[in-house]
């Protein structure tokens, strides 16, 4: 067989309802670069219309790219794609993790999993190199997935990674995840492994990811990226304090180190994060200090370290160590990083009393929480879960709907005195569907329908739900207004895009940030500063479809879209200018083709155009405009005394907002009108296959 | 320590070669743990491990966050291509659960599912090197410049000998090539760390450590 660059060159396809294990080349999704790009391919060429995401017709992806393990700086990213539970057609959805698992999977020699069917009874994945087998899981079921871990790598070895799902996924809690390691989730598809029986993928690989180029020319690439662009978390340039290296500062720069601030729990005495100067690529690991930044300044004594995935040298997880977690019946030891540690607080909303000192309650809860919901894989559809118990119990929905029994059970005086012994009770009803509150678990589309959640709760500015199909904002119009707004109408879950709110976060001034939106979309107009935004314009919507191919690029590649695009860099001496081509220089080297930021976008267009199709053809209806793309009505009523584009809010305009959808899909080639894909854009896009697809079930725009 | 080192301080070589023999065990790093890494801020965890020919590779675990861009950036110099399985220096194979794997009560046991503590471990070049010595083709030899123990390919028939004599199992025998590796001391892994979690001191300043820590 020839050599494979980049590529490990074949997938896996394992049918449970069968038993069967065969591989694949995985030639024919080249087009589609890898990851995200195969699982929609996949899932549109072989899912049947009208699936739901617990049939055993749907099919779950796993899938990697041709720079997953390259050692390419943030690689080791699993894509995860199956129809998605908590959305109300059970539309296609994205979930990621990072950890080991990805890299893993490729130095085992696969670019993707393909699983299908379903078992009769309880089984795991074994993947160890070439042998593939499906093993007995009637141990584990009912474990949690740390136990989970434990023992399936007893059997695997101590260097293999174990991707497993709780008790929430087992049940099929529709809010449930896979994850690997201690704390590296994808959300919202553990309950599709459930509904297959599939507890676990283990993977264990020794082979090697070959690259065409010399070795010498991807570490100088690997170099430049930790020398010249690379920033903090979040690809933030700047750093949060002023420091004598840096030009600008900016509080909410994630690049928080600084002296004086320490890991201060580190075996042998606190490790001081300090100055880490940009260009010094033996300190980039020491930039994001999490640990206080998600949590409050009390963490900093309780931090080991900073944590992460395989090849990334951002460590953005905050890896704890707080002995009196023991009290509450869990291991002192508690990794995770922004929402597995702001969700339990937004479970917690009455707010949090002190433990050990003042000010500690929301690390308590976060880390509690975290535990809890890491083990029984409950995953909180980006922080609704604890938004819709709130509605729930304040409006008085619950006395209503769960039994009294029920209602009287639930130590709600917990809750009350802000105590977070409440988290215990609260996770274990969701991860064992116990009970009417276990509702909750549906996700916000189903349970608002099922307790009659009305108006108070879509339009409340508060809880901020974006979409009527049941997801939150995650980076919506308070970044750049429409740009964000547009990007959070375009998936059937929270917009996990982040090649915009990197850019708008970074800290760089706006002026500089213009310069460099000029040079993306041809005008400095297409982005505003913040709270003072204007009407919708063309570059606007340019921009919103750069961010978000990027994003599929990077889901495809595979790529940590927390981190790239490399769109500025910390430099002065660079103008601040990061380097965009920089997906295609590694590429080029790993696999010795020409590779071209132009052709890269041109592939991330076809993926994302493919998701459109496969929206369409799940939604059964080509008015994605009036259907798919709707927002609630706080983002247009919110702040009643200023009006629109006037400087203090980032309210949106409806008409506005009309005209923002039109633009989108004149750039994306979509029909203007319903906002689905032409068939004269399908075929450019070489989906002439998908074109004839859509018009045999009457799904093209006319 | 001889005056005479002292005057030698510059001269790379042979103090290294002083060095080495002073520290008797045979194993460099050992002897020098806890009463001279000190002086060079380095816990009682930190363990020295190789000799390079610019000083003496220490690995600190305490700001070692498993990222594994030392594996990945090794076998990239060594081989020119990624794969973890084979590099000098191992992280993630003890990433998880420690050098001793899964145990009943893993979450207080060294790794990521455990005490959150990761456990690099790297080559010691030993005096008396148990890879070389267990080699029946000879493959295991000294390096002339860097007194590096590596493995000459040509020789090398992939038996794994070296692995299973190695008490760290540091040698493995790449798959694809069914041979050994083993590191030579290139020191690729330490520009590559983001926590400097790898580090060099030089042989000047260990040396000065040392004859002050004598007096």
């Amino acid at each position: 067989m020839n050599k494979s660059y980049g590529w490990a060159g074949k997938l896996l396809r394992v049918n449970l309802t069968a038993g069967k294990i065969t591989t694949e080349p995985t030639s024919k999704y080249k087009d589609f670069i890898g990851g995200m790009g195969i699982g929609y391919k996949v899932i549109f060429d072989e899912v049947p219309a009208g699936t739901k995401a617990f049939d055993e017709a749907n099919k779950i992806v796993f899938a990697v790219g041709p720079l997953t393990g390259s050692g390419a700086p943030s690689s080791s990213r699993t894509n995860i794609t199956s129809l998605f539970p908590s959305n109300p057609y059970n539309a296609v959805g994205d979930s990621h993790m990072g950890g080991n698992f990805a890299a893993q999977l490729k130095y085992a020699g696969y670019d993707a999993i393909i699983i299908e069917g379903k078992s009769n009874r309880p089984v795991w994945l074994k993947i160890d190199n070439d042998k593939v087998t499906l093993e007995d899981a009637s141990k584990v079921w009912g474990k949690g997935i740390k136990d989970t871990t434990a023992q399936l790598a007893s059997v695997m070895g101590k260097d293999s990674s174990i991707a497993a799902i709780g008790q929430a996924g087992e049940n099929m809690v529709n809010l449930s995840v896979i994850m690997n390691g201690l704390s590296h989730s994808a959300g919202g598809h553990g309950g599709i492994l459930g509904s297959k029986m599939l507890k676990a993928i283990g993977v264990r690989g020794n082979r090697a990811v070959n690259i065409a180029g010399k070795g010498r020319e991807l570490l100088k690439l690997n170099n430049y990226m930790m020398k010249d662009l690379i920033g903090a978390n979040n690809q933030h340039v700047v750093p949060s304090t002023p420091q004598p290296w840096a030009e600008f500062s900016h509080k909410g720069s994630r690049w928080t180190a600084r002296e004086g601030l320490t890991w201060g729990a580190a075996e042998g005495g606190p490790i001081e994060t300090g100055i880490a100067a940009a260009g010094d690529v033996n300190r980039v690991g020491y930039r994001t200090m999490k640990a206080t930044f998600d949590l409050g300044p009390s963490a900093e004594k309780y931090t080991v370290r900073m944590g992460g995935c395989q090849s990334c040298p951002i460590r953005c997880m905050s890896q704890l160590r707080i002995p009196k977690l023991e009290e509450y019946g869990l291991s002192p030891y508690v990794a995770n990083s922004c929402m597995g540690y702001f969700s339990p607080q937004r479970v917690m909303f009455k707010g949090n009393k002190d433990i050990e000192e003042k000010g500690d309650g929301k690390m308590f809860a976060a880390a509690i929480g975290a535990s809890l919901a890491d083990d029984y894989g409950v995953w909180c559809n980006y922080g609704l879960l604890g938004t819709d118990l709130k509605h729930g119990y304040e409006s008085g929905i619950f006395k209503k709907v769960l039994p009294a029994d029920e209602y009287n059970s639930i130590p709600w005086n917990l809750l009350e005195e802000k105590d977070p012994a409440f988290l215990i009770d609260f996770y274990r009803r969701i991860a064992f569907k116990e009970g009417e509150l276990a509702h909750l678990g549906d996700g916000a589309y189903w349970v608002a329908k099922r307790w009659d959640f009305g108006d108070d709760y879509w339009n409340n500015v508060k809880y901020g739900l974006w979409s009527k199909l049941g997801f939150p904002k995650h980076h919506s119009n308070e970044t750049n207004g429409q740009v964000g707004s547009l990007i959070s109408c375009m998936f059937n879950r929270d917009a996990q895009s982040h090649t915009l709110v990197n850019l708008v976060g970074s800290g760089l001034p706006i002026e500089i940030q213009k310069e460099v939106v000029a040079e993306i979309v041809g005008s400095p107009d297409g982005i505003d500063p913040q709270l003072n935004y204007t009407p919708m314009n063309e570059y606007k919507a340019r921009l919103a479809k750069w961010a978000i191919i990027k994003n599929c690029l990077h889901d495809s590649l595979t790529l940590c879209n927390w981190m790239w695009p490399m769109t500025v860099s910390p430099h002065k001496s660079r103008n601040y200018r990061g380097d965009l081509a920089l997906e295609s220089k590694f590429m080029t080297v790993v696999t010795g083709e020409n590779y071209t930021e132009q052709s890269l976008d041109l592939a991330a267009e076809r993926i994302f155009t493919l998701h459109r199709a496969l929206t369409v053809k799940n939604m059964n209806t080509v008015d994605m405009r009036n259907e798919h793309d709707g927002m609630t009505d706080w983002v247009f009523d919110k702040d009643p005394d200023i009006k629109a584009f006037t400087p203090g809010t980032d309210k949106m305009d409806r008409e506005d907002m009309q005209v923002a959808l039109t633009m989108f899909y004149k750039e994306m080639g979509w029909d203007e009108k319903t906002g689905a894909p032409t068939r004269a854009t399908l075929e450019r896009l070489g989906l002439g296959d998908v074109a004839n697809q859509l018009a045999k079930l009457n799904l093209l725009p006319a | 320590m001889s005056k005479d080192l002292v005057k030698k301080v510059f001269d790379k070589e042979t103090t290294r070669r002083e060095f080495l023999k002073l520290t008797g065990k045979g194993i460099a790093g050992f002897a020098v743990t806890s009463s001279i890494l000190s002086m060079f801020g380095f816990g009682e965890e930190a363990m020295a491990a190789t000799a390079l020919p610019e000083g003496l590779l220490v690995v600190d675990r305490s700001k070692c966050t498993g990222c594994q861009r030392c594996e990945i950036t090794c076998t990239l110099q060594n081989d020119g291509k990624i794969q973890p399985f084979i590099s000098r220096i191992k992280v993630s194979e003890n990433y998880n659960f420690g050098t001793s794997g899964p145990k009943m009560n893993y979450q207080y046991e060294d790794g990521q599912m455990g005490n959150l503590k990761m456990a690099p471990v790297t080559c010691k070049q030993c005096r008396e090197p148990f890879c070389a010595n267990a080699c029946p083709k000879n493959a295991i030899v000294a390096d002339p410049n860097t007194g590096a123990r590596v493995v000459v390919k040509d020789k090398c028939v992939g038996c794994g000998t070296c692995a299973e004599a190695c008490p760290w199992s540091l040698p493995t025998i790449d798959p694809e090539t069914n041979k050994a590796t083993k590191c030579v001391t290139c020191g690729a892994c330490v520009k590559a760390c983001p926590t400097k979690a790898l580090s060099i001191i030089s042989w000047e300043d260990i040396s000065k450590a040392h004859f002050f820590s004598k007096r």
